[in-house]
């Protein structure tokens, strides 16, 4: 923000850079109260509420901790010590720049706050739901041994996000790719060698189908058509939910999350009603998701096509 | 429908991208979008995911959507870096379901027909009641001819200025029966096809039509500005370039299958059937071989054929020939008898090319000797030329054999030993190549010598100390 005057300068251009400064703090100035609007909006459902921002910035540093484990670990450090500190900072501030990183672990955040609300208010179990439960109960051995998968996948999330937490694994393929370059940014030049083995071990150890959205993803393309019962949040669970949605919108599954806010209720109708769900099933979503919200009469008479090409027309879209 | 824990259809792809082989229901998916096998893979979905995975080095699994002309297809992918040390992919599928669109209704199909046709249109015509031309404007280079004859006779029936299929050039007909009907134009060697939209209030009288011509064929393009890769590629021919990569995967299939089964791997077995398979294998071997051949052979009759000259060593090469060869000589009890080392023969010529002469001679002397001989490979120094030669204790030819021996196809009469009757023939075609020569010298019980003539490398440091 303070770039460093020069004492050469002359006095012109001593006012300029300063009136130069002075234009970018009254640009800062200017957003302090929409963005601190934001922070303090009303509820418990913002999308900026401490706990949200705090989960982010933890997952943002564990996923840092891990890449830093694993250059430690592949230079014959393991163990050792603790990463330091200013080191764990700068690789976090290289991972925050990536914006798709970032949304995602909103996402990741908004999803565990939807999960937390649910269960409060409708007593809805964050990791057993109705849906997982017919499916380990399946006759089919496949079916209910994946479906044992994605509870234990289950599981490990609710953990996770307690403690602020994401596993590597977890991650998209798209953004472990950007993590890793943030870590080749990060090593530089210097341990090019360490590095390139800690990288090359964790592509080689990574497995998009073994991450709970890819198990999840996996159950529903399987299910075929029974997949749409995923599509109510009181039956599937917040997860599968959200997972059901965005397979059968074909938008990025981090949106879809985010569409569960109070902000996006138009996006979470448009994204049911493309679905295919009728105006009642709907309407039973809004119960869960947000019950003060009504949905407008004769919602049915949008067509489902005309739904999904709405939402493809938002400026905000994300393919998956 | 149950959910698949086991992979059903595989594929594989290589560094561009491109399917090399693919089981169905894939491989049916891939020519529905429009693919080739081998080729660039089609379908959306699968090639973002498929080039991810290989640039990433990661593991992916997404679930893929797409559609063909009638069915809408989901499935659950998994794709892998290659674990062969080759560039690509493999891709794993699950759970392919497969659904019928919803058929259209004729409303909705005709309007957007409608749409279609207009976008694709390269000549539109404003017509009146009567079907007399009242404007023409045309895209299509070919159609020029057309719509200068017409502007000049704006008024006429637009189609006395064609040749209406099936439809004699005085004969009204009603519109409706022209929609759809083929023609030829004037200057254009496309067919076009015809589209009359009637205007004006739908059921009514038409107060005139809209005339669009389009046509199922492009344009052909006059020049196409040649891809150097493609002509790498049309250069090693049909054989290489198509038939080879499709054949090769399965027939290595079918060999290590029959491998399988002969070794008595998946459990025990009568000799009988393990001497059958050792019967499919040494055939499946036998095929490859030939596709090999096949290939070589489109590459040296190709026009623009020719070899990287360098310096070589004939004696480093004969040793590598004879080390190749060894363990089938000894399981043929033979011997091959190589240069010493410390001996050098420089010549000019390619260094596989030459390998590839002594390994397909020494092969042909291993093959034909009888057990308990020698094959000797000899170097001799002639000045300007430098010479191998490659002599056996078979059981020689006479002068009608010596000079068919190096025909395409040509067999002697043998078969059913694994031979294709090209090797001699490729490799005599790879010695006059490198300016040099192949030929034999033999006598019926004499055993044969085959002679591979190269240029000397005169400037090579032993030669100059020499002289």
């Amino acid at each position: 923000m303070t770039a460093p005057v020069q004492p050469d300068f002359a006095d012109s251009d001593i006012e300029s850079v300063l009136r130069e400064e002075l234009a970018c703090g009254d640009a800062v100035v200017q957003t302090i109260a929409p963005i601190l609007k934001h922070f303090l909006g009303s509820g418990g459902n913002a999308l900026f509420t401490d706990d949200v921002m705090a989960g982010i910035r933890g997952m943002a540093g564990d996923v840092a901790q891990q890449l830093l484990e694993a250059l430690a670990a592949a230079s014959g450090n393991a163990g050792h010590s603790e990463p330091n500190i200013a080191d764990k900072e700068t690789l976090t501030g290289l991972l925050i720049e990536s914006p798709d990183f970032l949304s995602h672990l909103h996402a990741l955040a908004i999803e565990w706050q939807l999960t937390q609300r649910l269960q409060t208010r409708l007593a809805l179990d964050p990791i057993l739901q109705p849906m997982v439960q017919d499916m380990m109960a399946s006759a089919d051995p496949a079916l209910s041994a994946l479906a044992m998968r994605i509870l234990a996948a289950q599981v490990r999330f609710c953990q996770a996000q307690r403690r602020m937490k994401l596993p590597l694994g977890e991650l998209p393929g798209d953004l472990l790719h950007g993590a890793l370059l943030a870590l080749r940014d990060f090593s530089g030049e210097a341990a090019s060698a360490t590095a390139a083995a800690a990288e090359a071990r964790l592509r080689q150890r990574y497995d998009e189908g073994n991450s709970r959205v890819g198990l999840m993803s996996q159950l529903l393309v399987g299910i075929g058509g029974r997949a749409v019962s995923a599509l109510s949040v009181t039956h599937a669970g917040t997860a599968m939910f959200i997972t059901a949605l965005s397979l059968s919108t074909g938008q990025n599954r981090d949106l879809i999350a985010l569409s569960t806010n109070d902000s996006q209720i138009a996006r979470l109708a448009l994204a049911l009603r493309a679905s295919g769900l009728k105006q009642q099933e709907v309407e039973e979503q809004f119960i869960a998701l947000h019950p003060d919200i009504a949905l407008p009469p004769l919602f049915d008479q949008l067509s489902p096509d005309r739904a999904a090409a709405i939402l493809a027309s938002a400026g905000y879209t994300v393919r998956m | 429908m149950a959910v698949q824990l086991e992979a059903t259809a595989g594929a594989v792809t290589d560094g561009d991208d491109r399917l090399v082989s693919a089981a169905e229901p894939l491989a049916k998916l891939q020519r529905a979008c429009g693919g080739e096998i081998p080729g660039t893979i089609a379908i959306p979905v699968l090639l973002e995911t498929v080039r991810k995975a290989r640039r990433y080095e990661l593991k992916l699994a997404r679930s893929i959507a797409a559609q063909t002309a009638s069915e809408s297809i989901t499935a659950w992918v998994e794709v892998e870096p290659r674990d062969d040390g080759l560039p690509g992919c493999a891709i794993h599928l699950r759970n392919w379901l497969v659904t019928d669109l919803p058929v259209e209704s004729v409303e909705t199909g005709d309007a957007r027909r409608e749409d279609i046709d207009r976008q694709l249109a390269e000549l539109t015509a404003l017509l009146d009641p009567a079907q007399g031309l009242l404007a023409v404007e045309a895209q299509a280079p070919d159609l020029q001819e057309l719509a200068n004859a017409m502007n000049a006779g704006l008024g006429r029936n637009w189609a006395e200025f064609v040749e209406i299929e099936g439809v004699r050039r005085d004969q009204a007909m009603h519109w409706r029966l022209l929609n759809g009907a083929s023609l030829r134009a004037p200057g254009s060697n496309r067919t076009w096809r015809v589209r009359l939209f009637p205007r004006g209030l739908p059921g009514a009288e038409p107060i005139g039509f809209e005339l669009v011509l389009t046509s199922d064929e492009p344009l052909p393009k006059p020049a196409p500005v040649r891809d150097q890769s493609i002509e790498a590629h049309a250069a090693r021919g049909l054989i290489g370039r198509e038939v080879a990569p499709v054949l090769r995967q399965p027939i290595a299939r079918i060999i290590a299958n029959a491998e399988t089964i002969r070794t008595r791997l998946a459990g025990p077995l009568s000799d009988e059937y393990s001497n059958y398979a050792a019967d499919i294998a040494a055939a499946g071997q036998h095929l490859l071989g030939l596709l090999d051949d096949l290939s070589d052979l489109e590459v040296v009759e190709a026009e623009d054929f020719s070899t990287a000259p360098d310096r070589i060593d004939l004696a480093d090469v004969s040793r590598r020939a004879a080390g190749i060869l060894g363990v089938r000589a000894r399981e043929n009890g033979i011997v091959i008898v190589a240069p010493q080392l410390g001996e050098e023969l420089r010549a000019i010529a390619e260094f596989r090319r030459v390998l590839q002469v002594l390994l397909n001679l020494l092969g042909n002397a291993v093959r034909y000797s009888p057990a308990d001989s020698q094959v000797w490979i000899r170097l001799e120094d002639e000045g300007s030329r430098a010479r191998v030669i490659i002599a056996d204790q078979g059981p020689g030819l006479n002068e009608n054999d010596q000079k068919r021996i190096f025909e395409k196809f040509e067999r002697l009469g043998r078969s059913g030993d694994g031979g294709s009757g090209l090797g001699l023939y490729i490799s005599r075609k790879l010695a006059r190549s490198m300016g040099g020569e192949l030929s034999v010298e033999s006598a019926p019980g004499q055993g044969a010598r085959f002679i591979l003539d190269l240029p000397a490398d005169l400037l090579s440091p032993r030669e100059a100390d020499r002289r």
